[in-house]
């Protein structure tokens, strides 16, 4: 049987992404000299440019997913006036007209990959912002308002070194969790 | 007018004003609710009567098969534009006035089209074989003909409705949060279910933002797409006044025109309603003025371009019904159309009127009636006066037509109402990002005034040395 290690987590709350931004470099500071750290997560009432600056490069390469959404819509959109127009020929003379004509179609394909790509840009979006999701229990409805959020996971023989580096730093309260 | 207004609006204080604005309702919202309720009964019953005894008692009979109708399906489509479009286009130009204000422009999209897309249904006639314009293989193996620009309204209506939905909701993720964490019974039960867990992560804002650009650089294109497949409904035909090259940019700026006008007319009643001065200030209200200004200048060259082609083409099927346009039985609405959307919308170059909140809403209110004119003078007249003159006739809308043309404005009121009650009209966390970033710019230039002076200051003092 593998028995899983128990984590630590606090959440620390703060009045300015200034502090918020300090404590990640004391955080990270700490775990350089002491590897004590498993994870940090900002939370913010709104989009920091500068949190990838502090947090390091996080990429979410929802543009792939466009992409392919919207090259399927095409094809997928073209492949359905081709076959209506098809279907047409076998019971409709065409009159010297072509079979599959080309400007019309264009117009059906042009929406049909605006619609593919949206779509899977929403699914690229719910896949890397790891929604939907269950609220969790140490969440801080003043994050949503006007604090700053500061989630670190660690073992549990750390958590006081990291609580102490949150305390320095100013937080406005710190929550604990075992995972 | 500072560059800076707006930097010293506490976060907590945004969250409350706006949140107030979804709780119990004062009695003049119920009142309006109810006129708007009782619109749509009327436009219900009439279109129940329609049902029952054919479309020749909405008087639509042969010269006259288009009539109130598609110029009401075409109005608000128009109407639709601004929202989505604008609020796209102003966050890829990164036009911070934006903020404010794009929450209910975007609604006001959305409400738009679901009272565009009944028109079409409404003009059937047969309202029972509606779904014959869905692509599916029926009986006779006949498929939807897709070489008619009825079949691509059909389609770009549906991908705008679903992408303009979409693209308010995932606007909306981070304010239902907030709503979330604020609320009590069934609204936290809503919100939390609408808001998916949002939890103001760094992932899920890297990803949101990185989303609501993408889908804004589809909406762009998508959004004068639409407006174009409306205006290949006409020009696509061969009727004179019709048969026009020009019509699709200038149905997308006449869409433009209108949609920018019924922002206006929204700002200002949402202003007064919720008490929203702090935020619907009137350094945005210039901007959202002057554009539209630049958009009625654009709709006026490009309908005054329209009036020479046809002039100087000699063609004498266009000409006979320019001429019948502007001298016969529908002038009134042409020239009512020209006063109120091509003479009204100067008064917007003068600061004063663009500075006047209530100055500005009636004036919005004459220019959405100029273009709901522009649209009844597309559709009506050409029919009235075509290629074949045993036909001509002027018929007006009747009873029935007229009710459901009240009833539109009822449905989309009521709409926006109960939108406006239910979920944040306006955007919480952008409106605090536009204060943190104009707070920060704030701060940056003080930092430079005071570099500035302190330049100053060693100048002067080693001026005093060298003197001495």
């Amino acid at each position: 049987m593998v028995r899983r290690r128990k984590k630590h987590l606090l959440f620390a709350t703060y009045d300015d992404f200034e502090k918020a931004r300090e404590v990640v470099g004391e955080l990270k500071v700490l775990d350089l000299k002491e590897m004590v750290i498993d994870n940090i997560e900002l939370y913010s009432p709104i989009e920091h440019p500068e949190v990838e600056e502090i947090l390091g490069d996080i990429d979410k390469p929802i543009q792939r997913f466009t992409f392919f959404g919207a090259i399927t819509g095409a094809i997928c959109a073209f492949l359905l006036v081709a076959a209506a127009a098809q279907s047409m020929f076998t019971v409709q003379p065409q009159g010297g007209k072509p079979v599959i004509p080309l400007p019309p179609d264009i117009v059906i394909t042009y929406e049909g990959t605006i619609l593919f790509g949206v779509l899977s840009t929403l699914i690229g979006f719910f896949i890397y912002a790891g929604l939907p999701k269950s609220l969790r229990k140490y969440y801080n409805e003043k994050v949503s308002e006007d604090q700053i959020g500061i989630e670190v996971q660690m073992q549990p023989q750390h958590k006081e070194k990291v609580r102490e580096v949150l305390k320095k730093c100013g937080a406005i309260e710190i929550r604990e969790v075992e995972l | 007018m500072s560059n800076y207004s707006m930097k010293d609006i506490e976060w907590a204080k945004i969250n409350k004003d706006v949140l107030k604005s979804l709780e119990s309702p004062r009695k003049s919202f119920w009142v309006v609710l109810g006129v708007c309720l009782v619109l749509v009964l009327i436009g219900v019953a009439a279109e129940a009567y329609q049902y029952q005894e054919g479309l020749g008692v909405a008087l639509m009979n042969r010269p006259h098969f288009w009539q109130l109708y598609i110029s009401n399906f075409v109005f608000w489509i128009g109407m639709s534009h601004s929202g989505t479009l604008l609020s796209a286009i102003l966050l890829l130009t990164k036009a911070d006035w934006r903020k404010p204000i794009y929450r209910f422009a975007e609604a006001m999209t959305l409400f738009s089209i679901l009272t565009a897309a009944i028109f079409p249904v409404i003009h059937l006639g047969r309202v029972w074989d509606m779904y014959w314009v869905l692509p599916y293989p029926n009986q006779r193996t006949i498929w939807p003909n897709f070489r008619s620009p009825l079949l691509w309204d059909a389609a770009a209506i549906t991908t705008y409705a679903t992408s303009s939905a979409l693209f308010l909701y995932i606007g909306m993720i981070p304010d239902l949060a907030i709503c979330r964490d604020n609320a009590k019974g069934w609204r936290k039960k809503l919100y939390s279910a609408l808001s998916m867990g949002w939890m103001g992560r760094a992932r899920e804002w890297i990803a949101f933002r990185k989303t609501y650009v993408l889908m804004a650089c589809f909406l762009v294109p998508l959004a004068v797409s639409v407006h174009s497949i409306v205006a290949s409904d006409f020009a696509m035909s061969i009727m004179p006044d019709w048969h026009i090259t020009s019509f699709p940019p200038y149905f997308v700026a006449g869409a433009l025109y209108s949609g920018c006008a019924a922002i206006i007319t929204l700002f200002v009643l949402l202003r007064h309603v919720f008490r929203f001065e702090e935020y619907m200030t009137t350094e945005i209200m210039d901007k959202t003025a002057k554009l539209t200004f630049a958009i009625a200048m654009v709709w006026n060259y490009l309908n005054l371009s329209e009036y020479a082609s046809i002039w100087y083409s000699n063609d004498m099927f266009e000409k006979e019904v320019l001429i019948e346009k502007f001298t016969g039985p529908y002038a009134p609405i042409v020239w009512g159309m020209l006063l109120c959307a091509t003479v009204a919308p100067f008064a917007m170059a003068f600061k004063k009127v663009r500075h006047n909140m209530w100055a500005m809403f009636w004036l919005s209110l004459v220019l959405q009636l100029g273009m709901w004119l522009e649209r009844f003078q597309i559709v009506s007249p050409p029919l009235a006066s075509n290629h074949e003159p045993w036909t001509w006739a002027v018929v007006w809308p009747g009873l029935v037509q007229l009710s459901i043309t009240l009833a539109s404005f009822g449905w989309f009121t009521m709409l926006f109402l109960i939108f406006c009650k239910i979920f944040p009209s306006v955007s919480m966390y952008e409106v605090k990002e536009m204060v943190f970033h104009r707070r920060h710019a704030s701060s940056r230039a003080e930092l430079q005034d005071l570099d500035k002076v302190k330049e100053e200051m060693i100048k002067t003092e080693e001026g005093l040395h060298h003197g001495a």
